[in-house]
């Protein structure tokens, strides 16, 4: 169990974004659907763009943030790993992380 | 040898049949429908599972078994603070204190003293 994510207010704020967006996302598509289809008449359209203005500030997708998973940490995240690239390269060297390894580059000459 | 495109209202149909048969749809004047919105995929089960999930809470615990009387320490020890805070008055301060103590500190960094007096007499 890792309570170190968890203590993070950022991090739990961003896991609140991503439930709101999972709970909230089916509605807000069609809303969206409904302002962006130029058949419909102007006022139905209007009308749906309120509905998605009024959704929480939580219910849009832009708001997610990749944060590292190890120290929440917001910037220099690999998406593959889910860690920041210092979190990396310690998981890496002590080959946490499997088919990674350290670039050397000099030859060994007799 | 000299050819002549064909017919625009021929071409119409043909867009027309081709859609059909493609399983597309005919839009001839490009009027956006929203069906981009309609394709896009659900992001919603790989964006709730970026960070790993906590596997069972202390709350679940204590609550799954009762008769064993289970205590939280870190909570009982958070309330504890809490109250500890409470007895010396300096506990969280009333809903609405907060932003009315503001304004006054600003009127009053500023010198403003018609203001001053106008948010007193609202506030007092």
């Amino acid at each position: 169990m890792n309570f170190r994510v968890l203590r993070n207010a950022r991090v739990r704020r961003d896991i609140k974004t991503r439930e709101t967006v999972a709970a909230t996302e089916l509605i807000r598509q069609a809303y969206r659907y409904i302002t962006r289809n130029e058949q419909l008449p102007q006022k139905i359209r209007q009308q749906a763009q309120l509905m998605l203005n009024s959704f929480p500030r939580y219910a849009r997708p832009t708001a997610i943030k990749n944060r590292c998973v190890e120290t929440g940490r917001g910037r220099g995240i690999f998406r593959d790993s889910r860690l920041c690239r210092y979190q990396f390269r310690l998981k890496a060297l002590n080959g946490d992380i499997p088919g990674v390894k350290k670039a050397d580059d000099l030859e060994y000459v007799e | 040898m000299a050819t002549t495109p064909p017919a625009k209202s021929v071409l119409n149909a043909l867009a027309k049949l081709r859609a059909k048969l493609f399983n597309n749809v005919y839009n001839p004047t490009n009027v956006r429908t929203g069906n981009k919105v309609l394709r896009q995929r659900l992001i919603g089960p790989t964006v709730t599972s970026w960070y790993p999930k906590q596997l069972i809470k202390v709350r679940e615990i204590t609550d799954m078994f009762p008769e064993f009387n289970l205590v939280n320490q870190q909570e009982k020890q958070r309330l504890e603070d809490i109250a500890k805070r409470k007895r010396r008055g300096k506990g969280a301060p009333k809903k609405g204190s907060i932003e009315k103590e503001n304004v006054l500190q600003l009127a009053r960094r500023k010198n403003n003293i018609p203001i001053l007096k106008s948010i007193l007499r609202i506030h007092l």
